[in-house]
């Protein structure tokens, strides 16, 4: 299946969760979509931890500062709890679900997916893959014992939501309210890299 | 003691077929008598509508998702094949639990977590205890898990003054108003925004919203949001543990679960050794089955995966949980319900979980497999009520996403209770004459004779003619019984008596037949001999028009069916005997190529259950004969269809008029959609073979409410189920209401009659019948 076909069947996925996907052909585009969002009428927006230094994605915030919008570090849970954004990248993107797949150990990376109120998740193309069965092989080897060995895995599939109450479903409990996951074409900011590097030296984590 | 002797110590106190070697498990606290949470169930309006609002809407979303899913990738991700995948991992983990157990542990503790492994429920609650009193914890906070009820791990911690918050929106407003979920996945399916809205208010001192369900959700956010910050501990459960890699796996909607497990400094997670699973492939599809089943939605928004402490400081406890488990595995029926995921399709589907909800159908553990589960963690008596509502319907078996079989294994318990409890004195009474077909026979045609001031000469025992009789003391219930629902006449010449030489069952074999002859043993079932011995003489009259010969052996009898039903072994292997041994015979004598049945609650005992009660008795030699039977049993839908339709023996049909043909309506009998699987065919004899209009009525295949004895135990559920049922039909504006079973017959036509509805109820071989030219 062709990228934008497995793009169409996980937008479709995430909205039926209550999620939105995006598509962006490069990093501009990214910005130009957070920017842009309402939840960022505040123009501000949390990041996790070493962010900058995140190969490919770094490179996305000096275009998110030039646009005037203030970067966090996500820090200690008191001070993310329902900011109005936070931005987090994924390892996967599975479109038979419509989730992501989000690695970290490090809880202040954690906590921006968690207590912010609108989510905002970058995946490259080259990590959108059809199948659930993508997701357990790459839990195997993020799971491999080791100084490498991710603690704590989620597959994140739309906003948080509850029917506890007479089956009406609210989204938004503790969780984001929103989530909204950018799919980037080519986000290699040296255009040499392609999709399929990317891919293989992400599965080589 | 290893783990290996635990689970030998536990063996020797497993509940096996001598009940009252049952451990004796302490009383859960303030749990009210069953009597009481039955009543109150029944009484509550609110949770009815509700059930009964969900589970149409979650049965058309699951199985459009399940339906979805296999046209786009394939027959291997459809809902059989997903289940069979999952059923086959989980079986291999029962089956290699010590090596599962020892790979998880060595894999989780190589992560940094440590695991305990307790036997009880004392132990495990004492662990947990004594982490926060060694770390000086007295706030915890928790997301929702099953097992923690099981335990009554809150209780425990707060008794010793440490404070359990729940974190699940529908588990803390359960917790705020002390009460207890009443269903595994929507803990508060039963109580409605109003309720959900004083309880806030009470809890938070504020004025909350009565009728926005926004304002209520928005409230927990911010109650709990403090908690999240200080508590010392969280605690989760698990949905499955994750041998390969000694990973947690947790699914959740709300966003509680990634804070309890993430913020505090200790995560506590409470499993049964159930929850173990070879790899992460399996965990796949157990993801792919789990939500679809519990709620009809695709996935959960959260899907956890925690393979020890994430960061320096943290501490990451595992507690293993066996409490009765090691027990149901050294039993090899009940071994099976280890396979549960705990999705609640078994509670989702029920009938009578709808009318009565989770506190009364179940214990702690609600649904069907709460009535499984329970005599194993909290004893077989507090099993005893709960087990008596279950109809038998067979409907929970068709959807658990790991093909545990409830419904027998439902019977199973029963059968424990009646052996340790007794049977009550009236069905001890039934029973034994029904096993005495001499008898039985006896007493049918006295009564035949005698029930006149009860029937007035008409077809029915009704309420307008006992009403007279409604005083005396010990009538009265049987009176009142025939209020809602007219009970059928004892026929004065039962079918037996009108067979002619159809009895002689040599001269089939004798007289030489034309090498195409077919020849039928009629299986009647005694309700169609007793009761309704019209709908056999149109079953017969149909395969003889067709050119079959039928015999019609005398010595039969009742299957045995309504005592294996309620749990009467001791009767019911000895009526079985006697009908396999029957049945052998009449083969033997006559030659007949099939045994024919136009009761499918009948052949379903014959053709499964039988099978089930020899092999559990260790009767090897029965087991064999009964199979060797069962490959000539045919339901006469099936036979009309598959050999008469299909075989072109049925004769020219009288072809209904335009204009004044009946309109007709379906009623799908559990034993005939549920246990041999047939849908289709009796509405392709309706339609294409008779030509008649047929209309579907709402939940066509959801119980009548008839359940054998469940009907005379637990009336006002049958009346309600039928009430539901004839409402359906009605609204079809159909004038015939046809079903191939007996047994529902009775209890449609009973309430059509008491009711006066303007509805005519008929046997599918009725029906056809009036076709013939
Ligand atoms: S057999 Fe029917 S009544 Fe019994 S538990 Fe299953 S669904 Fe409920
Ligand atoms: S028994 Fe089956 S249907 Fe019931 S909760 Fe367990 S897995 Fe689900």
């Amino acid at each position: 299946m062709n990228s934008s076909a497995l793009f169409a069947q996980f937008q479709s996925r995430l909205s039926a969760a209550g999620g939105v996907a995006h598509w962006a052909e490069d990093l501009a585009q990214a910005a130009e979509i957070i920017a842009t969002h309402p939840a960022l009428a505040e123009q501000r927006l949390i990041i996790p931890p070493a962010f900058a230094a995140c190969q490919p994605w770094g490179a996305l915030l000096p275009l998110l500062s030039a646009r005037g919008i203030r970067l966090e570090e996500a820090t200690i849970p008191e001070r993310v709890a329902d900011a109005p954004a936070g931005l987090s990248c994924a390892s996967l993107a599975i479109a038979e679900t419509g989730s992501v797949f989000l690695a970290d150990n490090a809880l202040a990376a954690r906590i921006v997916g968690m207590l912010t109120l609108t989510h905002f998740v970058l995946v490259s193309a080259g990590q959108l893959v059809p199948l659930l069965d993508e997701a357990a092989t790459l839990l195997q080897t993020l799971t491999r014992p080791g100084p490498q060995q991710q603690h704590y895995i989620s597959l994140v599939t739309g906003p948080s939501r509850t029917a506890d109450i007479e089956r009406t479903l609210t989204i938004g409990v503790q969780g984001p309210r929103a989530l909204c996951v950018i799919v980037v074409a080519t986000p290699a900011s040296d255009p040499s890299l392609s999709r399929e590097e990317v891919k293989d030296r992400d599965n080589e984590l | 003691m290893s783990y290996k002797e635990h689970a030998q110590a536990n063996q020797a106190q497993t509940l096996t077929s001598q009940p009252g070697t049952a451990r004796p498990v302490p009383a859960v606290h303030d749990m009210p008598p069953f009597a009481e949470r039955l009543q109150r169930g029944l009484e509550d309006e609110n949770m009815h509508r509700a059930l009964e609002r969900f589970a149409p809407s979650w049965r058309q979303s699951r199985q459009a998702l399940f339906e979805a899913t296999a046209a786009e990738y394939g027959s291997d991700y459809s809902f059989a094949a997903l289940r069979q995948r999952l059923r086959a991992a989980k079986d291999e983990a029962i089956a290699h639990q010590e090596e599962l157990v020892a790979r998880f542990k060595e894999q989780a503790t190589a992560a940094g977590a440590v695991v305990y492994e307790a036997r009880s429920a004392e132990e495990a609650n004492r662990y947990i205890y004594e982490l926060c009193r060694r770390k000086g914890i007295t706030l915890v906070v928790k997301s929702k898990t099953m097992v923690s009820e099981e335990i009554e791990l809150n209780h425990y911690l707060e008794e010793r003054g440490i404070k359990a918050v729940e974190t699940d929106l529908g588990e803390w407003v359960a917790q705020l108003d002390h009460e207890r979920p009443s269903h595994m996945v929507m803990p508060i399916i039963h109580k409605t925004r109003q309720q959900v809205g004083e309880v806030l208010s009470r809890a938070t001192g504020r004025e909350i919203s009565r009728e926005n369900v926004a304002e209520q959700v928005a409230v927990i956010r911010r109650e709990h949001r403090q908690a999240f910050l200080t508590a010392g501990m969280g605690i989760s459960g698990a949905n499955a543990l994750i041998a390969e890699s000694g990973t947690v796996m947790l699914n959740t909607n709300e966003g509680n679960g990634r804070m309890v497990t993430s913020l505090p400094p200790v995560h506590v997670v409470l499993a049964g050794y159930d929850k173990l699973l070879p790899t992460f492939a399996d965990a796949m599809t157990q993801i792919r089955l789990l939500a679809r089943s519990a709620t009809g939605q695709p996935m959960t928004s959260y899907t956890t995966f925690i393979t020890g402490p994430d960061r320096p400081g943290k501490e990451v406890h595992i507690v293993l949980l066996d409490n009765g488990r090691s027990a149901m595995r050294a039993d090899p029926r009940f071994k099976e319900a280890l396979r549960c995921i705990r999705c609640a399709a078994c509670a989702n589907i029920c009938p009578p979980y709808q009318q009565v909800g989770g506190h009364a159908f179940g214990y702690i553990y609600s649904g069907a497999i709460g009535l499984v589960v329970t005599p194993f963690h909290h004893g077989l008596e507090a099993a005893a009520g709960p087990q008596s509502l279950c109809v038998s319907c067979n409907a929970c078996e068709t959807v658990c996403p790991v093909e545990i079989p409830l419904p027998s294994l439902i019977l199973d318990v029963r059968s424990r209770v009646a052996t340790s409890e007794g049977l009550p004195w009236l069905k001890r009474l039934i029973f034994g004459v029904l096993a005495r077909p001499r008898l039985f026979d006896l007493l049918t045609r006295l009564a035949a004779l005698g029930q006149w001031p009860a029937t007035r000469g008409t077809p029915y025992v009704r309420y307008r003619y006992l009403r007279l009789f409604e005083r005396l003391p010990g009538l009265r219930p049987l009176v009142q019984l025939t209020g809602w629902r007219s009970l059928p006449a004892f026929a004065l010449r039962p079918l037996r008596d009108r067979i002619g030489d159809r009895a002689n069952l040599a001269a089939a074999r004798q007289e030489g037949r034309r090498s195409d002859e077919l020849t039928v043993c009629y299986f009647a079932g005694c309700m169609t001999d007793r009761l309704y011995p019209e709908m056999g003489e149109a079953v017969i009259q149909i395969l003889e028009r067709c050119g079959l010969r039928v015999v019609f052996p005398r010595a039969q009898h009742c299957c045995g069916l309504p005592a294996l039903n309620s749990g009467d072994r001791q009767h019911g292997v000895a009526m079985a005997k006697q009908t396999v041994r029957m049945l052998e015979r009449a083969l033997d004598e006559s030659g007949a190529d099939y045994i024919v049945c136009a009761s499918t609650s009948c052949v379903v005992t014959l053709i499964q259950d039988y099978l089930r009660l020899f092999e559990d008795l260790q009767l090897q030699s029965w087991l064999n004969r009964t199979r060797a039977l069962a490959g000539r049993i045919m339901d006469f839908t099936s036979f009309l269809l598959r050999v008469l339709v299909a075989q072109q023996r049925l004769p020219a049909l009288r072809r209904p008029r335009s204009g004044s043909a009946p309109v007709v309506t379906y009623h799908d009998s559990c034993q005939s959609c549920n246990c041999l699987g047939l849908r289709t065919e009796a509405r392709q004899v309706i339609r294409d073979v008779l030509g008649l209009e047929l209309r579907e009525m709402r939940d066509s295949d959801v119980c009548c409410g008839f359940g054998g004895s469940t009907s005379i135990e637990h009336p006002e559920i049958a009346e309600r189920l039928l009430e539901r049922k004839l409402r359906h039909a009605e609204e079809t504006g159909a004038t015939l209401l046809v079903s191939d079973n007996p047994g529902c017959l009775m209890h449609l036509r009973g309430g059509v009659d008491a009711n006066g509805r303007p509805l005519r109820v008929l046997h599918l071989a009725q029906l056809v019948a009036e076709y013939l030219a």
